[in-house]
């Protein structure tokens, strides 16, 4: 008797579940999106809290410590890294890690853009030569600073930070820019090449007139690469810098030494640093895309 | 047709200075520290006799061994929470995300991180995890803990939380990448299909991303094995992975060893990169 009536019961409720599930999946997709976002944003938070803090803390009075409270606002660590000794003056290190990323940014540039040039050569062995430069990506800085460093002592050659440490860094910042020269070619028209190739130009003036004019803004690209991860390289400037410190040795050096809010005043330096040259980078890439788009008809 | 004749001569000379430089500062190095870890004797220099002697005294130790365990644990430890986090952020920003403003400002919050230097935001964790720091702070003052807490700072749990927040971009920049590939019409016909939103993700959408969380994870391998800068920024002199042993026994001049631990150190992550390649091919996504 009861089994009939839950089975009464249970028939016409079927047909209302299928139309509560179809909205379900709307609710639902609904709800993933929330949930998702809430993950995005929460990770936004935990990524960008700490630097704030760093930002914040740096600017704590005399007698701050190296967390809250902060004992009242001002310059002083900022005026302490200005004036400081030199056994943690940060000056000639900023000049060293500064010319160092200009050099490896340079360099980064030519070489990304003659390497993929030529990969777009099909050269016989240009699979092989793609991962021969994935390599320097793929090795880690730790492995490659140490074992440069070994071959230089095997060879007599002093290590500093304008030679072992410069060859180091491009290993490191040269695939970054030719993987975006590939990016770049990837999306060019070579049409554009052929046309100027028949009406005479040389290869060479093709190139420079045509081709480099339009990719300009990917070796912008190469270019920012070339310059902040070598003026952030941290693992293979260790091994192979020498004396004479590069910035994130000298940060590293001071941080074993002593945590002071002028590490954070340091740290919020060369933060602030890093996004004044994304910065202009980006400004310039914006400019140049401008100025190609503009001499399309 | 293009300013380059393939097969030419001049195609082989522009790739030479690329390739000289990675064989000379790459290869050669990474080739010597394999000799020099076989290297017998007591004196640095190419006429030692080659033995297996400093394997042998490595593997004896049972705590050199572990650090090998630890890495490793550390390292899967982060590709389980930077795969899952970062498919999450991922999946949201392109798919789930309507506004291409937002799409746009959060993109950038995320990615901007990756261009400053990642000792500095090591650095800055440690006013976060310190006895008095934020978190301990932040804890007592909603009241879910009277004493601060001393497990973040000098403890792998605060190296965790800093790793995760310097490797996520890692897992999620492939993945976005190859959501972006995805034309929305294959979704849109499986919808039609009747498809629930589950199963088109399982059986559409996940497989087609597959590469990119591959690479994603290969990355944050990589980067976690070799990692020692994090673990001696947050964890002091109390914890070490085989990247931190590689310094010590360097400092130490024990070259012989730091070079035994560093060919462990690439085998364990060439063989990580050889099962990814097994999966997806990498060249894919590069050109």
């Amino acid at each position: 008797m009861t089994q009939v009536t839950i089975a009464k019961a249970e028939a016409p409720a079927a047909a209302p579940r299928r139309a509560v599930r179809r909205l379900d999946h709307r609710t639902r997709s609904r709800i993933t999106a929330w949930m998702l976002g809430g993950i995005t944003l929460l990770f936004l938070l935990y990524q960008w809290l700490p630097i704030l803090t760093l930002g914040l803390l740096s600017f704590s009075g005399p007698t701050g410590g190296t967390t809250f409270p902060m004992n009242g606002v001002s310059l002083h660590w900022y005026r302490e890294l200005w004036d400081a000794s030199i056994m943690n003056d940060f000056k000639p290190p900023l000049a060293r890690s500064f010319l160092l990323a200009l050099a490896c940014s340079a360099t980064t540039v030519v070489l990304a853009v003659m390497a993929a040039q030529a990969v777009r050569g099909r050269f016989r062995g240009n699979g092989l030569f793609f991962y021969l430069l994935l390599l320097g990506i793929m090795a880690p800085g730790i492995l490659v600073g140490f074992g440069f460093a070994l071959l230089m002592r095997l060879m007599g050659i002093e290590l500093s930070w304008d030679t072992t440490a410069f060859v180091t860094h491009v290993t490191w910042t040269l695939p970054f820019g030719f993987l975006t020269m590939l990016a770049v070619f990837n999306r060019f028209d070579a049409r554009l090449e052929e046309a100027a190739l028949t009406l005479g130009a040389s290869r060479l003036t093709t190139f420079r007139r045509v081709t480099l004019p339009i990719v300009l803004p990917g070796v912008m690209g190469a270019g920012l690469f070339g310059f902040s991860l070598s003026y952030d390289e941290y693992p293979r400037s260790l091994f192979t810098t020498g004396a004479d410190l590069t910035l994130p040795l000298a940060v590293m050096a001071q941080l074993d030494r002593q945590l002071t809010p002028e590490l954070y005043a340091i740290g919020t330096t060369t933060t602030a640093f890093s996004f004044i040259a994304i910065g202009i980078f980006t400004f310039a890439f914006w400019v140049l895309r401008r100025r190609v788009q503009a001499r399309k008809p | 047709m293009s300013t380059i004749r393939p097969g030419s001569p001049t195609s082989y000379w522009l790739a030479v200075p690329a390739a000289a430089w990675m064989l000379a500062a790459v290869v050669v190095p990474t080739l010597l520290l394999l000799w020099v870890s076989f290297w017998g004797g007591r004196a640095f220099s190419t006429a030692s006799p080659l033995t297996f002697d400093n394997y042998i005294r490595f593997f004896s130790n049972g705590a050199y061994l572990g650090l090998v365990l630890s890495t490793f644990g550390q390292a899967a430890l982060l590709m389980a929470i930077t795969g899952t986090l970062g498919y999450s952020i991922a999946y949201f920003l392109v798919v789930k995300l309507q506004s291409a403003r937002w799409r746009t400002a959060l993109f950038l919050a995320f990615v901007i991180p990756f261009w400053t230097s990642t000792l500095i935001r090591a650095i800055a964790w440690v006013p976060f995890l310190g006895v008095n720091g934020v978190i301990n702070q932040a804890l007592i003052f909603l009241g879910l803990t009277s004493a601060p807490i001393e497990a973040f700072l000098y403890s792998m749990a605060g190296i965790t939380m800093a790793q995760v927040s310097l490797y996520t971009m890692l897992a999620a920049g492939p993945v976005v990448y190859m959501l972006n590939t995805i034309p929305p019409a294959l979704r849109e016909a499986a919808m039609t299909l009747k498809a629930t939103p589950f199963t088109v993700w399982r059986r559409i959408i996940f497989p087609l991303t597959l590469p990119g969380v591959v690479i994603g994870q290969v990355l944050v391998f990589l980067n976690v094995m070799a990692d020692f800068a994090t673990v001696a920024t947050i964890g002091g002199n109390k914890h070490a992975l085989l990247g931190n042993l590689v310094l010590n026994f360097y400092e130490g001049s024990q070259l012989r060893f730091a070079s035994v631990v560093a060919v462990l150190l690439m085998v364990c992550m060439l063989a990580g990169v050889a099962l990814a390649l097994r999966v997806v091919d990498i060249r894919k996504l590069g050109a």
